[in-house]
């Protein structure tokens, strides 16, 4: 390496920053480039300079600079948004051309609904909605009217969203979803910006109005400018403008009615809905005029764009704040095309309006059922925090019901007991929580509530054990048969009994979120659906038990209660909601035998992994069952025990799956108006009727027909398998 | 002196060369602590420090403004160096204009432990007295 004169060094044409970030006192800038490139070729391959305290593990956790990846700070068009504004980036108005300017404005709304859906997908707000220069600097909006009011309503429902989906702590699962960290969200005057808006919406629906007027007429309307210059597409710019504009609007009041406390607001919100649907309606169709009346040719790819028009939007660009998406990492987002948002927007305000039909039933029982079938089409976030917010406000039911009366209505017991003063007892209060986080737990998505469920099991049956106590100590020391007595007696054992009931509950729906979450592989089926039958078997028992014991005290001398639901299964006085669960224990019992005799007799279906043993599998996937003692005295070798002798052919003797079949179609006049067991019944008759048919196949040639294959499919329950059989 | 690491390994140049992260831990681990040269054991054959390796190792823990392709700087602790001139810097602040056109104000950013790759890097100086300065440019011919 030459000499170089020192002064060049000093005065490297790329470095006029040196002189303003200071180096020490009475110390300069050395230039040390060429002394590097020296140095590093006298290294040899492999070698480092370092000090000392090197550690070259700690090394490799070092950001590594320029890498899109890990550097968030990579400048991309501009050093920061003003400069980005300076530049030209957004124009205010977008064109001197009015009609250019309308058009513009379309692209712009449509990519931010793009936008929003893509951030209630689960993506950050600055890398999403916030890409927006027009909303980063929104004042700088005041002087266009439409655009103004556009995007400060925007803001607004960025704000009302966020505070939702906070207050359910639903975003625990979805964290991203909440960091505002800043984000411009809190301008003042957001207040007003519906009556802006309304404004606006008056205004363009003066000039459709006038557009659209016979010519006799229009000398009166005169007086209305019209939104653009040409009058052949002031009509569709209008109708455009409009739904979008009036979309936001309802959407707004959706948000606003759905927060009124104990549901208040849902009639009027549902109003809200169905007129967000129409407008979105609109939206769809003004496509393909802006389509046509977009100046570019777009033809290309339109699926993939953000905006109705196909063109790109002005005035946003995500790389300006990705330094406050911190901790995402820099990764590009690809934003939602415009056609997807609009079915996320669909999708979601199907699922708000369900929610909003809801009637506030005051039985948990039936709460429970709702939820479950609520959570069935995989709703999003923001609506599953909706849901969690209408459930659970102040600790009380919907704001409205306290949870010890909704706790004595569901155990069964009598309107009298809900004031009594057992409900202060610690333990109570304890229960009430319990039942408080279930609700929340079961508004979460499906992943996160499975670990919930799994650990709230515990909970439950510590509390069992600790009611029971409570109330030997609280009702034991009356002796004296007095009707006070009776009444807490009753109240005890009511309790008790449902605090079991709502325990297996949970444990069944732990079991099943598994399927959901395909958590299980077909060799772990027959000890799933055997845990499944035995946790459903106590759920009926305890079911069944409660419902006794609130006939006895109507009618004091009622039946006996009976040991075992099975025994009972033929008696005729069964109530349906118990005889609904036996459906679901025969196609459980079902499952398992045939998985069993596949397992033994056609070495088939079992567990021969390398890793683990089935015994660890047991344990794997029913620790948290196992360590719960639900249900008592099972273990991996009572599912041994079950299973080590089933054989097709006394399993054709006795069809479970025939039971199942039987009893589905006697429940149907009992449900008849309740449409969503209806549809439950339909599906495990054609569960039952499949595999009952497989069953009959398998037996009759399945031995002898080594070719025969059987797989397990769910395509007529979620939960329940189906047997296919097939040669190969 | 250097050529007296004659067992040293590829995979160890590979750590902060090719790819800056693909590399063989296994293999690294072990040679590292071979083949690292320590600032003390070079300092004693060449006492003027003539050779540029001894003089960049003198350098180490000094302030380091290092400009990258973009136009930000980073000023940190000068870390360590591999053959390739990727460069760790650590406790290091980013430098960035608010604006294109100079002089505009800088924003600054705490980062930590940075690697500015080789081929990213624009300008790298050092913190240092003048008189220093002069023995440090003064590279052997």
């Amino acid at each position: 390496m030459a000499h170089k004169p020192i002064e060049s060094e000093a005065r490297d044409p790329h470095v006029p920053v040196t002189s303003s970030i200071s180096s020490g006192e009475n110390t300069v800038w050395a230039d040390v480039t060429s002394l590097l490139q020296a140095a590093s070729q006298g290294l040899q391959e492999g070698e480092l300079i370092h000090g000392d305290n090197f550690n070259l593990f700690a090394a490799m956790s070092a950001l590594e600079i320029m890498d899109p990846k890990m550097d968030s700070g990579i400048v991309c068009k501009y050093y920061s948004v003003d400069e980005a504004i300076e530049n030209g980036a957004a124009p205010v108005p977008l064109s001197f051309d009015k009609t250019i300017d309308v058009q513009c404005t379309i692209d712009i709304m449509d990519h931010l609904l793009s936008c929003e859906a893509t951030w209630h997908k689960g993506h950050s707000l600055a890398q999403t909605v916030f890409s927006c220069i027009y909303l980063l600097r929104l004042d700088r909006t005041s002087s266009h009217a439409i655009l103004h009011s556009y995007c400060r309503l925007i803001r607004a429902t960025c704000k009302a969203v966020i505070s939702v989906v906070s207050d359910a702590r639903t975003h625990e699962e979805e964290d991203l979803f909440t960091m505002t960290y800043g984000l411009p969200l809190n301008g003042d005057g957001d207040g007003k910006c519906l009556s802006m808006l309304n404004a606006v919406e008056e205004t363009i629906s003066r000039q459709l109005r006038a557009c659209k007027a016979p010519s006799s007429k229009k000398r009166v309307l005169e007086d209305i400018e019209p939104l653009q210059p040409n009058l052949d597409l002031e009509e569709g710019y209008c109708k455009a403008l409009l739904c979008r504009l009036r979309f936001r609007k309802h959407f707004y009041h959706v948000l606003m009615c759905m927060r009124r406390p104990q549901g208040r607001g849902l009639e009027l919100a549902r109003k809200h809905i169905a007129s967000c649907l129409s407008e979105l309606e609109c939206i769809y169709k003004s496509a393909e005029f802006l389509r046509s009346s977009a100046c570019g040719n777009c033809e290309d790819g339109i699926e993939d764009k953000t905006t109705a028009s196909g063109c790109e939007p002005i005035g946003f660009d995500a790389s300006l704040n990705s330094r406050l998406s911190a901790p995402t990492p820099p990764r590009a987002i690809r934003i939602l095309n415009w056609k997807k948002a609009i079915e996320y927007f669909k999708k979601l305000l199907h699922h708000l309006d369900i929610i909003c039909s809801y009637s506030l039933d005051p039985s948990l029982e039936a709460v429970l059922r709702f939820v479950v079938q609520f959570q069935k089409p995989q709703p999003d976030l923001v609506a599953r925090a909706h849901l969690q917010l209408l459930l659970v406000q102040d600790g009380k039911l919907y704001g409205r019901d306290p949870i010890f009366a909704v706790i004595c209505r569901a155990a069964a017991l009598p309107e009298v007991v809900k004031n009594h003063d057992i409900q202060k007892n610690e333990f109570v209060v304890q229960l009430g929580q319990l039942v408080i986080n279930l609700l929340k737990i079961l508004c979460t998505n499906a992943a996160w509530q499975r670990r919930k469920l799994g650990k709230i099991l515990q909970d439950w049956r510590v509390i069992y054990v600790q009611l029971e106590l409570a109330f030997k100590t609280e009702f034991g020391e009356m002796s004296s048969i007095t009707n006070e007595e009776n009444v807490c007696v009753k109240l005890s054992k009511h309790i008790l009994i449902w605090v079991e009931e709502q325990t297996y509950w949970i444990a069944s729906r732990f079991l099943m979120l598994g399927f959901e979450l395909e958590l299980y592989s077909p060799s772990e089926y027959c000890m799933v659906y055997w845990y499944i039958y035995v946790v459903l078997i106590k759920l009926a028992e305890k079911h069944h038990l409660k419902m006794v014991m609130s006939n006895d005290t109507g009618k004091r001398k009622g039946k006996k209660k009976r040991d075992s639901p099975k025994d009972v299964a033929r008696d005729y006085q069964i109530p349906p909601a118990v005889l609904f669960l036996q459906c679901h224990i025969s196609l459980a019992e079902g499952l398992t035998m045939l998985l069993a005799a596949l397992r033994n007799e056609n070495r088939v279906f079992q567990s021969l992994g390398p890793f683990n043993t089935e015994h660890e599998i047991f344990i794997q996937h029913f620790e948290l069952l196992q360590q719960a003692c639900i249900p008592d005295h099972i273990s991996y070798l009572s599912f041994k025990d079950t299973t080590a002798y089933a054989q097709f052919s006394t399993l054709v003797m006795y069809n479970y799956f025939k039971d199942a079949l039987r009893l589905a179609k006697e429940l149907r006049s009992s449900f008849s108006n309740d449409p969503d067991r209806m549809a439950e019944l339909r599906k495990i008759e054609q569960v039952a009727e499949h595999n009952g048919i497989a069953l009959n196949v398998i037996c009759r040639v399945g031995a002898l027909d080594p070719s025969l294959k059987v797989s397990f499919e769910f395509n007529h329950h979620p939960y329940f398998a189906t047997a296919v059989v097939r040669r190969s | 002196m250097l050529l007296k690491k004659s067992n040293l390994k590829k995979t160890v140049g590979d750590f902060l060369g090719v790819g800056c992260a693909k590399f063989n831990y296994m293999a690294m681990e072990h040679d590292a602590e071979k083949s690292f040269i320590h600032v003390e054991s070079s300092e004693g054959s060449n006492p003027n420090g003539s050779n540029p390796v001894t003089k960049v190792r003198m350098l180490l823990f000094r302030r380091m403004l290092v400009g990258v392709s973009d136009g930000r700087f980073f000023l940190g602790s000068f870390h360590c160096m591999d053959k390739q001139g990727n460069i760790i810097l650590q406790d290091t602040v980013e430098y960035r204009s608010t604006r294109r056109s100079s002089p505009s104000p800088m924003e600054q950013r705490c980062l930590g432990l940075i690697l500015i790759p080789f081929s990213c890097r624009t300008s790298c100086h050092v913190d240092c007295s003048i008189e220093e300065q002069l023995s440090l440019l003064s590279l052997p011919g």
